[in-house]
Parts: structure tokens; C-alpha cells; sequence
């Protein structure tokens, strides 16, 4: 107990001694002395255990409170909700969309005959790749509506526009990889990596779902368009299918989950949180930038205290 | 042993008892018997109806033929006494043509596939209709097959198939394959070059040469053979263009409503695009895709149908494939290089930490 605490007991004690004086009328001095004592006694007592019992309480608080600070510095949300949901939505009708329309590129391979077999021919594949091609225009939806209603979302994308940084960091990075230099470059929230395959995925989804709705409604589309524009739609479907999947199989995984850091693989795309580590190796500038503007916060909430 | 020897003499006597009758001119003479009635030439007789049948037989016609060694007794073997009485069963072949046979007849495995044809199934369930081997290969004037005038030649197969199948006949008369065919080109395709011979089944049948997944292998025996291509100026690569497009490939995994050759080209009526009564004629175009392809427009037949994505000649197409061609290899190899600099960068550093310890 510091003495400010004592400080406040005695005051308290002081207190109740006046109260007692003022209300105890004419007593005989020994009879007042004795209740004297007895009631300061009472009195310390009580303010005593009243105190202990306060700072006990602030005691907890300020435990809980440094354990919710001391949890927030561990992680920091990298993918809030919605976006882990488009994330997964999208993952899942590319996966269906690779299985079942690559058969079709590769109609030699022992893989794709018995991928075909599972799915009963190709009178069903074609099926389960429209339920799949749906999915992945509900995501392109989605995502658009995302990014232009979502105060995340905004600023995600505006943060994922290509910038001179990008460049500079893409030309300083592969110096780091051949030993030209010892410092690798510094991240934002989205590294050049990133950025590329964000943009990726927007070139590869307006050309599959452009050349595949024309192959979907071919019959409606050729009442406009001459033949040869389908087959433009169909040969782009087909090799822009194959880029993309290899960049997702080789380019993607590699980065997020095959890499020496990762192996065997990371959960980030199902929980969305990153640890305080990863953020200062991978993100740095975010890091920082989250800290500064926390600082900020914390003083501007102190200053509204006062 | 003496009975023993004695009893061998009647089983080699046996033995030669087929090259007995040996024949001979003079043994025609005997024919001629037969030939009192069945030599003269209006020697008819009316069905009912009115409708007549032919009852002359041609000795030349017998001679030249393969049987021209045979008594008419041979194969009529239920005529035993002259004249004969009603009319005698139709002649079945396997008297003489089965294997192991003592008179040298030949006999193919491939003859015993017209039991599970089509033609072989309805002659056994008794459609008098249906073909026994002399309604294709002729009665008194069997040839071999190489024979000009034999009726399964090459050039006279269709002829022969269309005294049924007349519809058919007409359609194929005209078509490229008829005209070819009679025009003596070897490379052209018959009846029997799809349809198979002893062996032929019905369409539906899933086994059938011309079952409509099967149809893409029946045209490739010739079309994807480079040789017929260049003879004939085909200048589109048919067949593999075919397998590559979405109509092969499906077929390929078992689609039933997918386009074969014969959907789009014909089947007896093939003819060439510049003809105007071909169904694959710009003109035509339209309703040919329409069949599957409801409402189809004239925008159909804006393109080239058998393209071949890597060759200049499928226009635009071959660009934008070009331009995938390259897209594809130059972003898989920087982004492979990428990945291969970040593994070399970190065992670089890996090695050095190791080195500093």
C-alpha cells in the first residue's frame, strides 16, 4: 500500500472521528475518549479493507488489459472476415474449374481419362464446370462490390495499385537473392509478389469469364459474333486455363506455402491473422505504420482524458 | 494280320472315293438334264401377284464362275429325282464351306462372323428378307472378289448391297465415295470399307464400325493417312483437327450427343463443300449446325471449321494462340527463375551463417 493510500485511510478515519464529535452531545470525557478509540478504530478498519478491496480490482483490470495489449502485438489481422470468405469461394471453383476443363486440354493423359471417369463423361464434367464458372462470377461480384463499399476494401485496393516502389523493390530483392546486398526490401501490406498475383487473377478472370460465357451461350453469341470469334474464345480459354494454373500451382504456392518458411504450408488463408514475426520480416512498413498510427491513437485518447 | 490287311482296302477305297467322280466336259452333258427346263431363258415362274422370277440358268455364266467344277446337285442337294417336286430349300454354302472340308472350299474364320451380324441375326429368326450368302455373292456367277465382275468387287459392292438397301444406294451413287468408286479409284471407300463385310452390324450397336463414337476411327483409315491427303488435295488436317476440338475430345470421353464426322458430312451422301447439295456448303452451313445447335445463323459458316490453332492458316486464331504460346512461356519462366533465386539466395545466406558459427 503506497502512501497515498495511507494518506486516504487517515482522511477517511479523520472523517468519521468529526462525524462521531459532532453528533456525541456532552459525554463525560473518559466515556467520549474510550468511543473515541473504538470508533477510530472501527473506521481504519473498514477504509482499510475498502481500499485493498478497490485496489484489488484495478489490480485485475489492469492485467487484462495488458494481456489484451500484449495479444494484440502477437497478431494482427491480415484478412478480415469477408475477404478469407472470397478467398475461399474463389479457391474453390478454380480447384472445381481445373479438374474438370483441363481433362478437356489433355484428353490423352491417364489423369485426365480417369478424372473424366469420376465424373461420369463429359455430359456431367461440363456440368459440375458451370456450377464452378457460377461460383467464380459470384467471387468477381462479390469481390467488385467489395472493393467499392468496404472501407477495407478501398483501401486494400488502393494499395494494391502497382507502384515506382514496386519496381524498385522487385530490382533490390533480386540483388538480396544473388548477394549484392544484405538488406532485403521493405514491404508494405502488399509486396510486389502480391500485387502481381492480385492482378493476375483480375486479367485471368476477365478473360475466362469473358471467353467462357461466349462458350456457355456459343448459340446466342453467334447470332453476333461469326465463327472464328469462338474459336478465339475457345483457344484463349484453354491456354489462359493452362497459365493460370500453372501460376497458381508453381508461382502461388510457392510464395505462401512451399517456400523454406512456410513448408509445409500456412493457415492464414482460414484464420487471417499473422504473427507479430512474420509482419516484421514480410511487412514491415505495415508494421510500422500500424504502431505509429496505435501510438498516435493511444495519446490522442490520453489527451481527450485530461 | 492277313484279315487285317484285307480289312484296310475298303477304308482307303473310302479314302478315294471323293476323287472318284472325277469331272470332265462329259460330265456337263449330265447337267443338261437340269438344263432341259432350267437352260431355256424365258423359263419363269409366276408368284403371286404377277410378280415373276427367273428361273434360267446360265451354263457360261456357271463356268466362269468358281463352281464352275460342281454338279448342280452339289449345292441343291435336296433335288433327288427329275423333275422335282415343289420348290427345292435355298442352298446353304456350309455343305461344302466349312473348315477341315475334304473338297478344298475355302473357309474363313471371318465367314463365321455373319452369324453374330445383323444379316446372320434376322436370317435366323427367320426373316425371309434377310441376306444368306448367295444374295451378295451371287448364286451361279460366284467370282472371286478380285474379279471385275464378281458381285462383291469394289465397283460392284454398292450395287450389290443397294438390290436391298436401295435408298442408300442412290444417296451413295452421288456421293464423292460413289463417284470415286466408279470411276475405278482404288483409295475410295465401298459399303463394306466402313460397314465391314460378314461382320456387319447395326449402327446402335455399340460394337458397330459406324456406332457414332467409332465413326471418327471408320473416316481416319483413310483422312488421317497424309498420302490420301496430298493425292486428293485435302488441304485441312480433318481428323486431328477434329480430335483436338471440343466435338473429338468429347466423344473422346464417352458424349453421345457430340457431333461425329458423319453429323455434319453425311454418311452415304458426302460430297465435297463446293457442291451446293453438300451439307458442309457455306450455304448449308447453317442448317447442318442447326440440327444440334438450335437457330443457328449464317454467322456459322464465318470461319474456318477444322482449324489448327498452330498454323497460319487458322487466321486469327493461330494469333491469339501465339499470343498465349508466348505469354505462357515468358511469365512461367521468370516467375520460375524468381522462385529458383529466392531458393539459391537462401542457401546462400544459410551456408554463410553456418560458416560464421
Amino acid at each position: 500500500m503506497s502512501s497515498r493510500e495511507k494518506e486516504l485511510i487517515d482522511l477517511l478515519v479523520k472523517e468519521a472521528e468529526d462525524e462521531f464529535l459532532r453528533t456525541a452531545g456532552d459525554l463525560p470525557p473518559e466515556e467520549l475518549e474510550r468511543i473515541r478509540q473504538k470508533v477510530r478504530e472501527r473506521a481504519r478498519a473498514e477504509a482499510e479493507r475498502e481500499v485493498r478491496r478497490l485496489l484489488r480490482k484495478r489490480e485485475e483490470e489492469e492485467k487484462r488489459e495488458r494481456e489484451r495489449v500484449e495479444e494484440e502485438e502477437e497478431y494482427f489481422i491480415r484478412f478480415n472476415r469477408n475477404f478469407r470468405f472470397q478467398h475461399m469461394v474463389l479457391f474453390t471453383s478454380v480447384i472445381i474449374l481445373i479438374i474438370t476443363g483441363l481433362p478437356l486440354k489433355f484428353p490423352d493423359f491417364a489423369l485426365s481419362r480417369w478424372l473424366m471417369s469420376l465424373w461420369g463423361g463429359v455430359k456431367y464434367s461440363t456440368v459440375i464446370h458451370r456450377i464452378g464458372a457460377t461460383m467464380l462470377i459470384y467471387f468477381m461480384v462479390h469481390h467488385l462490390l467489395y472493393t467499392l463499399l468496404s472501407r477495407d476494401g478501398r483501401r486494400d485496393f488502393i494499395m494494391l495499385i502497382p507502384t515506382p516502389k514496386d519496381f524498385r523493390d522487385f530490382f533490390q530483392n533480386i540483388r538480396y537473392f544473388v548477394g549484392k546486398t544484405e538488406d532485403p526490401p521493405k514491404f508494405d501490406r502488399f509486396s510486389y509478389i502480391e500485387k502481381f498475383d492480385y492482378w493476375a487473377v483480375y486479367w485471368g478472370c476477365v478473360i475466362m469469364i469473358g471467353s467462357g460465357l461466349i462458350l456457355w451461350f456459343e448459340e446466342t453469341a453467334m447470332k453476333f459474333l461469326p465463327k472464328f470469334w469462338v474459336d478465339m474464345a475457345h483457344e484463349a480459354h484453354s491456354d489462359e486455363a493452362l497459365l493460370a494454373t500453372l501460376a497458381i500451382v508453381i508461382w502461388h504456392f510457392y510464395n505462401v506455402h512451399f517456400n523454406p518458411d512456410r513448408f509445409p504450408g500456412t493457415l492464414l488463408w482460414w484464420h487471417g491473422k499473422i504473427s507479430k514475426e512474420e509482419m516484421l520480416k514480410e511487412h514491415p512498413l505495415e508494421y510500422e505504420r500500424i504502431m505509429a498510427e496505435r501510438a498516435r491513437r493511444k495519446e490522442a485518447g490520453e489527451e481527450g482524458r485530461q | 494280320m492277313k484279315w487285317r490287311v484285307a480289312a484296310l482296302f475298303p477304308l482307303i477305297l473310302i479314302l478315294f472315293l471323293p476323287l472318284a467322280p472325277k469331272t470332265s466336259q462329259g460330265e456337263w452333258v449330265g447337267q443338261s438334264r437340269c438344263l432341259v427346263c432350267h437352260g431355256k431363258r424365258e423359263y419363269r415362274f409366276y408368284k403371286k401377284g404377277g410378280y415373276a422370277k427367273n428361273l434360267y440358268v446360265s451354263l457360261e455364266e456357271l463356268r466362269a464362275s468358281v463352281h464352275k467344277e460342281k454338279f448342280c446337285s452339289d449345292c441343291h442337294t435336296d433335288v433327288v429325282e427329275l423333275p422335282h417336286r415343289g420348290t427345292p430349300s435355298r442352298v446353304s454354302c456350309t455343305t461344302c464351306h466349312y473348315k477341315g472340308n475334304p473338297e478344298g472350299a475355302p473357309q474363313l474364320d471371318a465367314y463365321l462372323e455373319y452369324e453374330r451380324s445383323i444379316h446372320g441375326l434376322e436370317a435366323k429368326e427367320g426373316n425371309p428378307d434377310a441376306p444368306l450368302c448367295q444374295d451378295c455373292h451371287g448364286s451361279h456367277n460366284v467370282r472371286p472378289p478380285e474379279d471385275p465382275l464378281s458381285t462383291v468387287n469394289k465397283r460392284n459392292v454398292a450395287r450389290t448391297c443397294g438390290k436391298c438397301h436401295i435408298d442408300i444406294y442412290a444417296e451413295f451413287r452421288t456421293s464423292i465415295h460413289g463417284v470415286a468408286v466408279a470411276r475405278g479409284v482404288e483409295d475410295a471407300p465401298s459399303c463394306p470399307d466402313c460397314h465391314g463385310e460378314h461382320n456387319i452390324l447395326e449402327p446402335t450397336n455399340p460394337e458397330s464400325t459406324v456406332y457414332p463414337s467409332h465413326v471418327p476411327t471408320q473416316c481416319s483409315k483413310c483422312h488421317a493417312r497424309e498420302a490420301i491427303r496430298e493425292k486428293y488435295g485435302i488441304k485441312a488436317e480433318p481428323v486431328k483437327t477434329y480430335r483436338e476440338s471440343f466435338h473429338g475430345v468429347a466423344i473422346e470421353f464417352g458424349a453421345r450427343t457430340v457431333a461425329n464426322c458423319a453429323s455434319c458430312h453425311g454418311t452415304h451422301d458426302i460430297r465435297p463443300p463446293e457442291d451446293p447439295l453438300s451439307s458442309v456448303n457455306p450455304e448449308n452451313i447453317p442448317k447442318t449446325c442447326g440440327k444440334c445447335h438450335p437457330g443457328a445463323t449464317p454467322k456459322f459458316a464465318e470461319g474456318k471449321i477444322h482449324i489448327d490453332p498452330t498454323k497460319k492458316e487458322a487466321g486469327a486464331v493461330y494469333y491469339v494462340a501465339s499470343f498465349f504460346k508466348y505469354l505462357t512461356i515468358t511469365t512461367m519462366l521468370g516467375l520460375i527463375c524468381h522462385i529458383l533465386l529466392d531458393l539459391y539466395g537462401r542457401v546462400r545466406r544459410m551456408r554463410r551463417k553456418e560458416r560464421m558459427r
